[in-house]
């Protein structure tokens, strides 16, 4: 992927390998600028990569968004602010028409209900907390029960604890509806917590600096992220984003830390 | 909001104002009658007295200015909001447009009116052409500004929704043009309004330029005053009815009240 920017031209990702297996929670984390945005929207089809190719179960991203397997869900809510929580889970709905048969077995109103929002309904989105926003953006993800859920920072400008409860929230959302989900973060925690395997990226130009698998069991719950095998797994990204002795990177980069 | 609360916000914003304004008045008129003023300075006393004196006059010419106003504002809204959405929609037409846009308002009206009264006549149609072309600028600049302010990850979300082209516009770009349209529709109103008293000055039998003119060549100022204070009204409501309507249509603007001081 380049970026013809002013002047030289951006290598943004090269020889990026990324495989997530069906139905798994795979989480993309890496230093700000390393393309780990760029990657989720070739995969979305926003955008398209000069050279290389990205499948979703053998199907290019164009087939599959035209097919409407794609959920995206942004690091802003970016939902539509004269439509009401109701009508902007709805929208997929209305795009691609009400008879269409891909949608989720659950209704509108039972994903509302899902991600807490049960009441909110009518309300517009102004009247409405950061969070909750967000989670009204999480249900429209899910109201075509798409094949792959991509997820963009979905909590970066949420507070700690709302993130952690929010978390918890996505996990057993993700678990009901069986969706394959690819998540960019730039939290170690919240990528190890999350996942089935960790892709560490590196930066200028974005790389697969490594994967780590993360072997603990579903549910998640809070109390594991006190065990050995989470220090271990959150060690082991650590290890790939700086280096193994932890040093700060060569080029001083910028590396959020959890 | 009850009545009661509408009513009570209604005072408490409004009394400043209006007790402003009746202090200014009163003080003209204390100023008028103490022979403080300048002769062709009128009392406000004087100006009611010419309204209430023949009210015939004030209703025959603001109908027909208001009446040349609104046609020739409704022409232009229905071209230059055409024009703009083309010149989004179709991107090579989009300088051009602009640019047309941008000369028709250069040109002066009052050298204008003259010209073009040669060439089409001195009858409603001179003073609706002029309303047009003084207000159709602020609704191109609005539509084309807000058929472009849906912003990037809103219309990403589309694109990973496969949304046709014409759902792109219904849903997303079209209602965030709106509060950019009624920003220029409001700002068109007086325009147009100013447009077409202008161009009653280059020759027409009634409107409230055509009164204007009259009673500046009889020198009877309490009459200019009126005409000048029945344009202030009529421009301003024209733009009070926009601000209306834009208040009941942008319904999902979040309140910017603040905290009142104690």
């Amino acid at each position: 992927m380049v970026f013809e920017g002013r002047g030289q031209p951006v290598v943004a990702l090269d020889k990026v390998d990324l495989h997530v297996p069906t139905g798994s929670f795979g989480s993309i984390i890496g230093p700000s600028g390393c393309g780990k945005s760029t990657l989720l929207r070739l995969v979305a089809d926003v955008m398209q990569p000069f050279a290389g190719s990205v499948t979703l179960s053998g199907d290019t991203p164009r087939t599959a968004r035209h097919e409407h397997a794609i959920g995206f869900v942004f690091q802003s809510p970016t939902l539509l602010p004269w439509r009401t929580v109701r009508q902007n889970v709805e929208l997929p709905l209305d795009v691609v028409g009400r008879k269409s048969t891909r949608r989720s077995s659950k209704t509108p109103g039972e994903l509302i209900e899902l991600v807490g929002l049960k009441g909110f309904e009518n309300a517009l989105p102004h009247e409405l907390s950061g969070g909750m926003q967000q989670r009204v953006a999480i249900a429209r993800s899910l109201v075509l029960q798409p094949d792959v859920l991509l997820l963009d920072e979905p909590f970066g400008a949420l507070d700690e604890i709302t993130r952690q409860r929010m978390n918890l929230e996505l996990l057993r959302i993700w678990a009901e509806s069986g969706t394959t989900a690819l998540l960019v973060t730039h939290s170690i925690a919240e990528a190890v917590f999350m996942s089935d395997q960790v892709h560490v990226m590196s930066a200028r130009p974005g790389r697969i600096a490594g994967v780590v698998d993360v072997p603990l069991p579903r549910p998640r719950r809070l109390d594991m992220m006190r065990t050995p095998e989470f220090y271990d797994c959150v060690n082991r990204v650590r290890d790939g984003l700086f280096g193994r002795d932890s040093e700060p990177t060569p080029h001083g980069e910028p590396v959020e830390a959890y | 909001m009850s009545a009661a609360a509408v009513l009570h916000r209604t005072l408490a914003a409004s009394w400043r104002p209006l007790v402003t304004a009746t202090v200014l008045l009163v003080a003209a008129e204390a100023a008028q009658r103490a022979g403080l003023l300048p002769v062709f300075v009128p009392s406000p006393s004087q100006v009611i007295a010419e309204a209430v004196q023949d009210p015939r006059l004030i209703y025959e010419n603001v109908g027909q200015t208001a009446w040349r106003a609104a046609v020739g504002y409704s022409i232009a809204a229905g071209i230059a909001i055409g024009a703009a959405s083309l010149a989004v929609v179709v991107r090579p037409l989009y300088g051009p447009v602009y640019n047309l846009g941008v000369m028709l308002h250069s040109i002066p009206i009052i050298a204008l009116a003259p010209l073009l009264a040669t060439w089409i006549g001195t009858g409603s149609q001179l003073q609706i052409a002029i309303a047009a072309l003084t207000s159709q600028f602020a609704m191109l600049v609005g539509t084309i500004q807000g058929l472009r302010a849906a912003d990037a990850r809103q219309r990403e979300l589309l694109h990973v929704l496969s949304a046709s082209r014409l759902q792109m516009l219904r849903y997303l770009l079209v209602p965030s043009a709106l509060p950019y349209l009624f920003a220029g529709l409001k700002i068109a109103a007086p325009s147009a309004v100013l447009g077409a008293i202008t161009a009653e000055w280059a020759g027409a039998d009634r409107g409230v330029g055509a009164m204007m003119l009259y009673a500046l060549f009889a020198y009877d100022t309490p009459k200019v005053w009126l005409s000048v204070l029945l344009t202030c009204l009529l421009a301003a409501s024209g733009y009070a009815i926009w601000a209306a309507i834009e208040h009941v249509a942008i319904f999902w603007e979040p309140g910017t009240d603040l905290a009142e001081e104690p």
